[in-house]
């Protein structure tokens, strides 16, 4: 039950505590501390000097009433009223706390008193006291408020009572005093705990704010923020923690980027490799296989011109038929591997070349256009990429695209090349379509283009098309005139 | 925790409240609201007994309160007490009427008598004997052997018309061919004469003359004083302190407070009274009792008061 009375107030404490900042909370608390402690201090002082000026008030009263009656007694007894009065007079003057002193004889009459002219009612009659008592203390409800009101037996009361008036006045002065310094004091402490939480908040939040920062910072990837360790408390423990989280993500990423760096080399020289073997493969091709297969056709058709006639002759040209169209095999099999010609002639010849390759085959007509490399040779890994990759593409298009036409555009830009590369074919849907899983071809060529840097950005819709965006960086020092 | 919270509140309610006791009590008393003091007017009219200051204020309402029972139960009214301070200030009153019966001084009754008329009603007896002495007394350390040896001390006076306390060591004074202006370095009025012996015995006087009435009275009553004073000089016998009537009073009134005075020693409430005053009963005196005391007022002169 108490759960139950209690949630709905922490909660609506929590509303509040939570939404506010540090430096709000701790100034909450050291000004709740300081207010708190305050009011406590003003209720016990208060409490306390009330009480101990309650029976000082009390003392002071009997004190002056036994004065009284004791240089009174004379005067009655001779019935000096004069002197009396005079001594009724000087009890009041020496005492600031004294309201009224007043002597009742022993009928209780008054004899003497200090209000001037006339008595208040039933003032006399308000506190009795016996011949033997010493004395008798009462608080008296009066319109000046309350008063301490002594009375004390003259001469064991046969020469009548002393009767003194204690105005608690004095008290409420001296509290209102009291309380004022307290309170100002409080005010004062008040205003050194906002100056020390301010110092303190800012202690406290200064490394944390650090802390935010650097975690923003790591977050965008910047590993080699740290931050400064304060002070030897537990935000500095935690920026510890923080610094040995960021040596360690830094140590995990050089980790990585090492494996990448290895990997890329590996797949580079694993493409190079490649090349280096297709461009072999194609060298024998050309220079040994269609050597001899040229060889052989030119043999069969001397063979035929001296041994022409029927069958023979039917059987020798199917030979040649065979070995001509092995010729164009082998010639287009060294061409695919490694058109010489991107060796000799460069890029823009090759891919002119790979263009009407790809009419002649696929029966697909390929736009080529080609800006900004007029008489320059990329380096070669660039050159080879960007041909696979076109290649790969139009390879792509050809297969799959079902298109009737397809553009190149390569642009040399200052410090990139662009090859951009549209078809009309039925597209796909590229955000559906994983690369890796099902265009192994894609996959390739955005490995080569990364391999050198760049990347890859493929737009596609069903029934629009394709276009493949591929941004290689190539700084102009590296460009080679020819 | 509800429970913390109550007593938290508890606490403070305490602790406010402990601030505010005692609370006062009763009706409320206007102290603003002044009005005339009502005078109760009695219908007895009491009888009014003046003591002179022989001794001191207090001590005198003691000693007489036994007297005052036993002539209001035989006069069958209220007596009422009335000191003053000096004997003067008690002739005025007889002379005036404001009291009826009085014990004055034997200096002050033949002043009176002389004066107004004042007239004796009855004597004390002490000792089967109407006289009273003047005690030169001094504190029992000093080597004073007479009023010679105190010449330029200090001395206390009772009354200014005490005739053991203020005449008759003038007289002494005088006889030495000064006077007390010129004789003593300083003088001061006690205006009783046991106030006198605790002067001298306290070292605040250097001498002084009593009552020996008084005297014995007050030694007898405080062995320790008589222990620091010593008596060194007494005076020829004077008429005791009569108890005296003004000229207005009715003689019948006089009669009956003379009878109830002379009655006392054959009634036990009056024998306790003689006994508290410390004399055997009250006897008739006549004027020539005073004669010795005329004669050294006379000798005295008038003195300044």
């Amino acid at each position: 039950m108490i759960v139950r009375r209690v949630n709905p107030w922490f909660e609506r404490f929590w509303a509040v505590a939570g939404a506010v900042s540090i430096r709000t909370k701790i100034l909450g608390i050291v000004l709740g501390l300081v207010l708190l402690l305050g009011l406590g201090v003003v209720i016990q002082v208060r409490a306390a000097l009330t009480r101990a000026m309650e029976v000082q008030l009390e003392e002071q009263s009997v004190s002056a009433a036994s004065d009284l009656a004791a240089r009174s007694t004379d005067l009655i007894l001779v019935n000096d009223a004069y002197r009396l009065y005079q001594l009724l007079l000087e009890t009041k003057a020496n005492n600031a706390n004294v309201r009224y002193v007043f002597i009742l004889d022993s009928e209780a009459r008054v004899l003497g008193h200090t209000f001037g002219e006339g008595f208040p009612i039933g003032l006399a009659e308000a506190n009795q006291v016996g011949p033997n008592e010493h004395h008798h203390t009462l608080v008296l409800n009066t319109d000046e408020g309350p008063i301490w009101d002594t009375a004390i037996p003259i001469f064991g009361g046969r020469a009548g009572t002393a009767r003194v008036g204690m105005t608690e006045a004095v008290v409420e002065l001296a509290l209102a005093a009291v309380t004022g310094q307290l309170l100002l004091t409080t005010a004062l402490v008040s205003a050194v705990g906002i100056g020390a939480a301010v110092l303190l908040t800012w202690i406290l939040t200064r490394p944390i704010l650090n802390l935010a920062r650097a975690a923003h910072a790591v977050g965008r990837g910047d590993l080699s923020h740290r931050v400064r360790r304060w002070a030897d408390d537990e935000i500095g423990t935690l920026a510890e923690a923080f610094n040995a989280m960021t040596d360690a993500l830094a140590r995990a990423a050089e980790v990585q980027r090492e494996r990448e760096a290895l990997r890329a080399r590996f797949v580079s020289s694993v493409i190079t490799a490649q090349e280096e073997e297709r461009k072999r493969v194609a060298r024998e091709l050309h220079d040994s296989t269609s050597q001899s297969l040229t060889t052989l056709l030119v043999g069969l058709r001397a063979l035929g011109d001296s041994w022409g006639s029927g069958d023979g002759q039917r059987h020798l040209d199917e030979l040649r038929s065979v070995v001509g169209n092995t010729l164009d095999e082998v010639h287009n099999l060294a061409l695919n591997l490694r058109p010489s010609v991107l060796d000799d002639l460069g890029l823009p010849a090759a891919l002119e070349r790979y263009a009407a390759e790809c009419l002649k085959r696929y029966g697909l007509r390929v736009d080529l256009a080609i800006h900004g490399l007029d008489g320059q040779r990329l380096p070669a890994p660039v050159e080879t990429a960007l041909y696979r990759m076109v290649q790969e593409a139009l390879t792509n298009v050809a297969r799959h695209a079902q298109a009737r036409v397809a553009s190149v555009l390569l642009e040399r830009h200052s410090e990139s090349l662009r090859a951009i590369v549209e078809d009309d074919g039925h597209g796909f849907d590229a955000t559906a379509v994983g690369l890796r899983d099902h265009r192994l071809g894609l996959y390739g060529i955005r490995e080569r283009a990364e391999l050198l840097g760049g990347k890859l950005t493929i737009e596609s819709e069903r029934g629009r098309g394709t276009t493949l965006f591929v941004e290689i960086p190539i700084p102009r020092s590296e460009t080679q005139d020819e | 925790m509800r429970n913390q919270i109550f007593i938290l509140r508890f606490s403070i309610l305490l602790a406010l409240l402990s601030a505010c006791a005692p609370s006062s009590a009763g009706p409320l008393i206007r102290l603003s609201d002044l009005q005339p003091i009502e005078v109760p007017t009695s219908e007895v009219a009491p009888l009014r007994l003046a003591v002179a200051a022989v001794i001191s204020a207090q001590g005198t309402a003691e000693t007489y309160q036994p007297l005052l029972d036993y002539l209001s139960a035989k006069l069958g009214r209220p007596v009422e007490l009335v000191q003053r301070r000096t004997y003067a200030e008690i002739n005025q009153l007889i002379e005036d009427g404001e009291v009826d019966v009085a014990f004055v001084c034997t200096s002050a009754y033949v002043a009176g008598n002389d004066e107004f008329g004042m007239r004796l009603l009855a004597a004390p007896q002490v000792k089967g004997a109407t006289v009273y002495y003047s005690y030169l007394i001094v504190p029992s350390g000093s080597p004073a052997q007479g009023m010679a040896d105190l010449r330029g001390g200090v001395f206390a006076f009772t009354d200014p018309m005490s005739t053991t306390g203020r005449m008759y060591p003038t007289y002494l004074v005088q006889q030495l061919g000064s006077s007390p202006e010129r004789f003593f370095a300083r003088t001061f009025f006690t205006y009783s004469h046991d106030e006198a012996i605790r002067a001298v015995a306290s070292g605040l006087a250097d001498g002084a003359a009593v009552d020996s009435l008084v005297y014995d009275s007050v030694v007898s009553r405080d062995p320790a004083l008589g222990q620091k004073l010593r008596v060194i000089h007494q005076s020829p016998p004077f008429g005791i302190p009569p108890v005296v009537v003004g000229p207005e009073v009715r003689p019948q009134l006089a009669a009956q407070v003379a009878e109830a005075l002379m009655g006392m020693s054959e009634d036990p409430q009056g024998r306790a009274a003689l006994e508290a005053m410390q004399i055997e009963a009250f006897v008739p005196i006549a004027d020539s009792a005073y004669d010795s005391v005329r004669a050294l007022l006379t000798e005295v002169g008038d003195l300044q008061p």
